[in-house]
């Protein structure tokens, strides 16, 4: 098994994985990093999304030796690594109840920090588009994209106010 | 209302959600032990064949593998109401496991699988239950004589006819339609298969410590897991202990499997722990999905629109799956005869096997499949009146006092009916709300008359109600106070993402007048939490929540009689809030972590009253629980295309009290998007020929997205709150009833843009437009 170096939420991993290894199964597996979900484990429904370079991935579909010399931001790299603070996206999926069993959150939560990052100020239909390959089955959808159009408020009035 | 509480009825942030959004939360699926093994299950391309020979020593002999189980070398046992073996030298449906392998890794476990050489006799299948419930049909169970369902030397269903059909009548049926002015009568198709599609396909581990197993479980069911596994493996409940932390969304499915089963053996012959993730395809293939009906409503009523004769047949489609026999028809049934005031009613059911995956319990126990029906014969009756839809159901809805039946009755007792107390009261209020939200009066123009219609497009607007029994049932509780007035609540029920960790440390801690945040659930261990069914019927906040409230009370009575003589007062004087105990209308009081601290841990315990103890107050009728629903649809039809979009969708509930809104409204959400799957996009293909499943991923069968939902202005849900007579704080629950309404209101809408009737029941675009088309050619 090759030797990868992966670069993951800031921090560096030596790890030797098989070529066939997904990222998400060496994020799950051989780094515990288990905040990242699977739920259909073919790319369709978004619940293992990790950002790489920023842009929204399917960890499913991606192997880990491709994922090498990227930045690779998963859940549990989202909340200020100093202070421990949420970020946010997660501080409002909690106050408004923005999951139910929980298993497509942290894609979601994800999905929507890219959709943030590139679209601050988004409308209720970016927020339903720039979703939409993400699923849920317990049916949040109406209250997840309460919860982005709340985030991004919260981002904007921060920024004006230099936090 | 809301402000005589300081916990109750408030949206508080839920229990899981830091853990959830910080991708902290540990599922079965996230769990790796030390030296733990992966199971792998070969299963049977075949519908029905018996297994000829079986070699696997093949698979044997490769490195790395621990463990295989046949037929040949386990139990010969039936899992939990089974007609089949543990594994079987038999097998009735493709999908269904024929070996299972514990190896060092699941690669090895699955290269092992194709090394296993099985040799089998194809036998003949049925997988049409109309064919199947044909005298020379193939049978599913040979040695069964029938597919009809009547229960086995274990499972007994006494009230079952000898013809095996499941009847009730209360007043007269022949006389109810003599009386009638007009009498309609109607057949719908087969409801559609839908598939739970657990966001995490069933996941297990077992690992023994000599002689004593645990298993976590991601199931909504512990109790029936442990005594599945105490039979099965023949071992007793006090040496296993079932684990369902963090269970994943189970919406019904998640009952027992026999994987768990096969995996605790393979964990007992290696010593080592195992693990059995199935993957979405298995999940797909081997699981049960929703229960199938084929029904017939015929109504009679009276000129003025008064309902007087109902009667209800309803066949159900349970594929291969025997583990819940008639209680969703029962369910069912109760659904028929309940939503209206019957003068004379009478419903019947049976049960068909056939070659296929199981067909059971899934969100809504086997009502909505039959409310989807009813409520649009309620419609075409309405119509044939030329009534109002909305005024129609005013007319006649279940009222209080209206006759209603115990669900225990229909299955096991004695047919009566009670009479409704404090549950089913409160349709007038709800439809009367819904019908003001979704604006009717402005926009229901009358029959076979579209809201709006622009070229091709149809706008369309319709109605339908709904109810769920949140079963009232025993369940037991224990809250602990620790030594700095804290409390554990200790609960067998299981938190699987519909909020129960939350409502059960609201009810507790306003009931004990302590701070939410100083409640923590302790949930779903079988070796230390008091027992209760477990989360299935919508029954969590009415039986296991009652029981924790009772065992705060319990408690709280003990923290009173401590510090009376503390406070020189009474018992009778005090009362709790915010962790002080206080004598009312003075300002004397001792903090709860101080009586606490000086007396160890005080624990309150409590089982659930008798159900038949639970009485209404005006008319002394034994009463159960029942939840309300109405649902307005307002669709558009595109006729050239067959597209639906849902344009906005009005949800009304009666779920007693509210103890967290929003979470509440989460679950409305969840029973909206599926019956949206159910009934529009959620197509379960299966191949007729052989009874193979041809679309066992998430791309070609599609759940509900963002984009298929309304948008947050045109998507409104509400509550009428009527407490009941019972459950904490008159709270009932309401989960599954959410679903119910919200097909047939679709459907109802769809008629009422396009003016034809979709019999079939899956309003998909291609059906909508084979329906055009048809009509169009008269």
């Amino acid at each position: 098994m090759p030797e990868i170096v992966l670069k993951i939420n800031g921090m560096e991993y030596e790890l030797k994985a098989s070529v066939k290894a997904t990222l998400a199964d060496v994020l799950r597996e051989e780094l515990g990093l288990t905040g990242t979900k699977i739920m259909c484990n073919e790319g369709e429904c978004g619940a293992c999304t990790v950002l790489i370079n920023g842009k929204p991935m399917l960890s499913c579909m991606m192997l880990a030796i491709d994922a090498q010399n990227k930045d690779i931001l998963t859940i549990e790299g989202l909340a200020d690594p100093v202070t421990g603070n949420l970020h946010p996206l997660q501080e409002a999926f909690v106050e408004l109840s923005g999951m139910q069993c929980g298993v497509c959150t942290p894609g979601m939560i994800l999905t929507a920090k890219a959709l943030l990052d590139s679209n601050p100020d988004p409308t209720e239909d970016d927020v339903r588009n720039g979703l939409s390959g993400n699923l849920c089955r317990c049916g949040n959808y109406r209250r997840i994209t309460e919860c982005v159009l709340e985030a991004s408020e919260k981002i904007r009035v921060g920024k004006k106010y230099g936090q | 209302m809301a402000n005589e509480f300081s916990v109750l009825g408030k949206s508080l942030v839920r229990k899981d959600a830091i853990e959830k959004a910080k991708g902290e939360a540990k599922y079965i699926a996230d769990i790796q032990l030390p030296r733990m093994l992966h199971a792998k299950f070969l299963r049977s391309p075949h519908a029905h064949a018996e297994i000829i020979s079986i070699d696997a020593s093949k698979a044997e002999a490769l490195s790395g593998v621990k463990c295989i189980l046949t037929y040949q070398n386990i139990p010969r046992v039936h899992p939990l109401r089974k007609f089949e073996y543990l594994l079987d030298e038999t097998v009735h449906f493709p999908g269904e496991e024929v070996a299972a392998v514990a190896a060092l890794t699941s690669e090895i476990a699955e290269e092992a699988l194709k090394l296993i050489e099985v040799k089998y006799q194809v036998l003949p299948a049925v997988f049409n239950p109309d064919e199947a419930m044909k005298p020379d049909a193939a049978l599913v169970h040979q040695e069964y004589g029938t597919n009809i369902y009547h229960g086995t030397e274990l499972v007994q269903i006494p009230r079952l006819d000898k013809d095996h059909w499941l009847r009730l009548e209360v007043g007269s049926i022949d006389k109810g339609f003599a009386e009638a002015d007009h009498v309609l009568e109607a057949t719908f198709d087969w409801t559609p298969i839908q598939y739970n599609c657990s966001p995490k396909s069933r996941t297990v581990i077992c690992e023994w410590t000599g002689e004593k197993l645990t298993c976590l479980a991601d199931t909504q069911l512990p109790l029936f897991l442990w005594q599945d596994l105490s039979n099965c493996l023949g071992i007793p409940q006090s040496n296993i202990r079932v684990i369902a932390n963090y269970a994943v969304g189970g919406y019904g499915g998640k009952m027992p499997e026999k994987t768990a089963i096969l995996v605790a053996i393979m964990a007992k012959r290696t010593g080592r722990p195992v693990k059995a993730a199935l993957s979405r395809a298995e999940d797909f293939i081997s699981t049960h999905h929703r229960i199938s009906y084929k029904t017939s409503h015929k109504i009679g009523v009276k000129k003025e629109g008064t309902l007087i004769a109902g009667y209800h047949k309803i066949i159900a489609h349970w594929g291969g799956d025997t583990s819940v026999p008639y209680i969703c028809q029962a369910t069912g049934l109760l659904g028929c005869t309940m939503l209206y005031e019957w003068q004379n009613s009478k419903a019947e059911t049976c049960g068909v096997m056939t070659n296929m995956v199981g067909y059971g319990p899934m969100n809504g126990f086997g009502d909505p499949e039959v409310i989807y029906s009813l409520e649009r014969m309620i419609d075409m009756v309405a119509e044939k009146m030329n009534m109002d839809p909305v005024t129609f159901r005013l007319k006649n809805c279940m009222k209080y006092g209206g006759r209603a039946m115990e669900y225990e009755q229909v299955l096991y007792g004695p047919i009566q009916w009670g009479i409704l107390g404090s549950d089913l009261n409160s349709f007038p209020e709800l439809i009367a709300k819904c019908a003001e939200k979704a604006q009717w009066k402005g926009k229901w123009k009358g029959w076979r008359t579209p809201v709006a219609s622009y070229k091709y497009k149809k706008r369309g607007i319709g109605i339908a109600l709904g109810m769920h029994h949140t079963s009232f049932w025993p369940s037991s509780a224990i809250v602990k106070m620790n030594q700095d007035g804290t409390a554990n609540v200790l609960s067998m029920a299981v938190e699987m993402g519909q909020g129960y960790a939350t409502a059960i440390s609201q009810v507790v801690a306003e009931t004990l007048g302590i701070r939410y945040e100083d409640v923590n659930p302790i949930l779903a261990d079988t070796a230390a939490t008091p027992t209760s069914r477990g989360n299935v019927a919508s029954s969590g906040t009415s039986s296991p929540i009652n029981s924790a409230k009772l065992a705060a009370e319990h408690v709280k009575q003990r923290l009173f009689e401590l510090a009376a003589p503390r406070l020189n007062s009474t018992v009778d004087a005090l009362q709790a809030r915010e962790g002080y105990i206080c004598v009312k209308g003075t300002d004397h009081k001792i903090s709860i972590a101080n009586i606490c601290l000086a007396h160890w841990q005080l624990t309150g315990y409590a089982n659930n009253p008798p159900v038949e103890s639970i009485r209404d107050e005006k008319t002394g009728q034994v009463i159960h629980a029942y939840a309300a629903a109405v649902t307005i649809a307002e669709i558009e039809v595109d006729t050239e295309t067959g597209m639906v979009n849902l344009v906005k969708l009005t949800s009304g509930h009666d779920c007693g009290r509210a103890i967290n809104p929003v979470v509440i409204e989460n679950q409305i959400d969840l029973g909206v998007i599926m019956a949206n799957g159910w009934v529009r996009t959620e197509k379960f293909v299966i191949d007729e020929k052989t009874g193979i499943v041809l679309n066992p991923n998430l791309l070609d069968y599609k759940l509900i997205t963002f984009l298929d939902m309304p948008k947050s202005e045109d998507f409104q849900r509400f509550f009428v709150e009527r407490p009941c007579a019972w459950g904490p704080f008159g709270a009932k629950g309401m989960s599954e009833t959410a679903m119910t309404a919200v097909a047939p209101a679709i459907a109802n809408a769809i008629y009422n843009a396009i003016g034809i009737r979709i019999y079939d029941g899956f309003l998909s675009p291609d059906n909508i437009l084979k329906a055009i088309e048809k009509a169009a050619q008269g």
